[in-house]
């Protein structure tokens, strides 16, 4: 079957970008996350689906150490991005996140301008030495994240004062412009209108040439849509991972199958 | 991988029990045809042949309002999975029984031309047989199709080699007849036109059966199917 697949669904690499092996994470007493074993390819999009409380947005959060945060969450067990643990003493955090990036469900942008929201992390993470590269950078940011065209004449205005499909991807140019080698985001469109969606979607896949996506979902068909991977989790479990368009018409396991028929599982 | 819960909304369940209703229907319709098309052969029963020739619009009709509900199905309730897969094979056997039919229609138009002609010794008969037994066929793989049961469609599969085998023989019987009485020729071509459009019914009935494993397994059958039918090509015998 993996034969008969379109062409731009088709896994452009097999490369894997990061690696997670029996991942546990504990808020307190509760065992949120079990044994969690996946592999993440560069340059793909990888969604997350599952009902609420599964525990994938908890392992989104654990790709770029987001759960350190939280006073009482403990996570256990190994992940690398390119063959390096990133929950070894010796990497900083913050420096973690610089590669990789993060949009979350509401928009949220700087309350500064729109070009400060984008420069912010450029400028913190000391990515430009002068203020023309750093008007570079912006620009590239905004290019890809498709809001040039619309934003470039009034870029000293406040971030805040676009539309919500706009200040969405405006927080995905913020994300993109410390050059991140991932991008995670947590329900990107779910505060979205149809338009703005298929526009985040659009660009999603534009992203996929340069990043490694990873995208949780409540929408099943938006996973389907956008992802070349599919992961369902299911009560803290990672119960099938697999190339999305055989999870959507032949998933192994019938917890996938309830899900994603909308059958009580 | 098959699921026999229900759907959280009640609609879609009620839907999909529709359309499969649909198919059931357009399965009886065509075992009536196929049996009486050629029970008004072996009994040269013009009448009969008639409603079996007139019935075949109801057939057509059910087909497009399977395609119009599967349509409905898809942009309204996008189905994954399983669900998916009831919706495609819907389609693909609703278009196999329409096939189906259009065979029993010409079956009885053939009755109605051979109804002027001398009998061509007793080929009715054996004709009427090869119905009796492709009809049961397509019955077991509509049965199989219901109950999601691939053992059943395996069997239906396996059994497409017997109706060859009748088809053949057939096919020799009216070459022997031909060759000895040339005045039989324009009724053995109808019957041997009719004798292959029963055995195209058989293969449809197969193509089911193929339906059901895709339906309950997600994969299609890739071994080929035992083919016994090799006077298809005469010149390339022996």
């Amino acid at each position: 079957m993996n034969d008969m697949r379109l062409l731009e669904r088709a896994v452009d690499t097999q490369v894997n970008k990061i690696t997670a092996r029996k991942v546990q994470v504990y808020y307190g007493q509760n065992h949120a996350l079990k044994d969690v074993d996946v592999d993440i390819l560069d340059k793909t999009v990888t969604a997350f689906i599952g009902p609420s409380g599964c525990g994938k947005s908890t392992f989104l959060r654990c790709l770029n150490r987001m759960n350190d945060t939280i006073a009482v969450c403990r996570v256990e067990g190994r992940i690398d991005l390119e063959g390096e643990d990133i929950y070894d003493p010796r990497v900083d955090p913050v420096q973690l996140r610089a590669k990789v990036g993060m949009v979350f469900q509401k928009p949220n942008p700087f309350p500064k301008s729109i070009y400060d929201n984008v420069a912010y992390g450029p400028k913190i993470h000391g990515l430009a030495r002068k203020k023309a590269d750093l008007d570079e950078i912006v620009e590239s940011s905004l290019r890809k994240a498709a809001l040039w065209n619309e934003v470039k004449d009034r870029l000293d205005a406040p971030g805040t004062g676009l539309s919500g499909g706009q200040q969405q991807r405006l927080c995905i140019a913020r994300a993109i412009a410390t050059s991140p080698e991932v991008l995670l985001m947590d329900e990107p469109c779910s505060a979205l209108d149809p338009i703005a969606t298929a526009q985040v979607e659009e660009l999603i896949d534009e992203l996929r040439s340069q990043f490694s996506v990873v995208i949780v979902t409540h929408s099943m068909q938006q996973a389907a849509r956008v992802s070349q991977r599919t992961a369902f989790f299911h009560l803290g479990s990672l119960v099938e991972y697999g190339e999305t368009g055989q999870i959507f018409t032949n998933p192994k396991d019938p917890r996938t199958e309830s899900y994603i028929t909308g059958r009580i599982g | 991988m098959m699921n026999n819960e229900k759907h959280i909304a009640s609609a879609f369940d009620r839907d999909l029990e529709a359309v499969q209703a649909m198919i059931m229907k357009m399965g009886g319709l065509v075992e009536d045809a196929l049996l009486e098309s050629s029970r008004a052969l072996e009994e040269r029963d013009v009448e009969l042949a008639q409603r079996v020739r007139s019935a075949d619009s109801a057939i057509d009709a059910l087909e497009m309002q399977v395609n119009t509900e599967a349509a409905r199905l898809i942009a309204i309730r996008a189905p994954t999975a399983s669900d998916l897969r009831t919706v495609l094979t819907v389609m693909k056997i609703a278009s196999g029984l329409e096939r189906c039919g259009d065979h029993a229609k010409n079956l009885a138009k053939r009755t109605l031309v051979l109804s002027d002609m001398a009998p061509v010794g007793a080929s009715a008969g054996s004709i009427r047989r090869l119905a009796k037994s492709v009809q049961l066929m397509l019955k077991d793989a509509l049965d199989a199709y219901i109950r999601r049961d691939v053992a059943m469609a395996q069997e239906v599969r396996q059994r497409d080699q017997e109706i060859d085998q009748m088809y053949n023989a057939l096919f020799r019987e009216f070459l022997t007849h031909m060759m000895e009485d040339p005045r039989s020729i324009s009724a053995c071509m109808h019957l041997h036109f009719i004798a292959k459009n029963i055995e195209r019914v058989g293969d449809h009935a197969t193509g089911i059966a193929e339906q059901v494993i895709y339906l309950v397994t997600g994969d299609v059958p890739d071994e080929a199917r035992p083919k016994l039918d090799t006077v298809s090509l005469p010149g390339a015998e022996g």
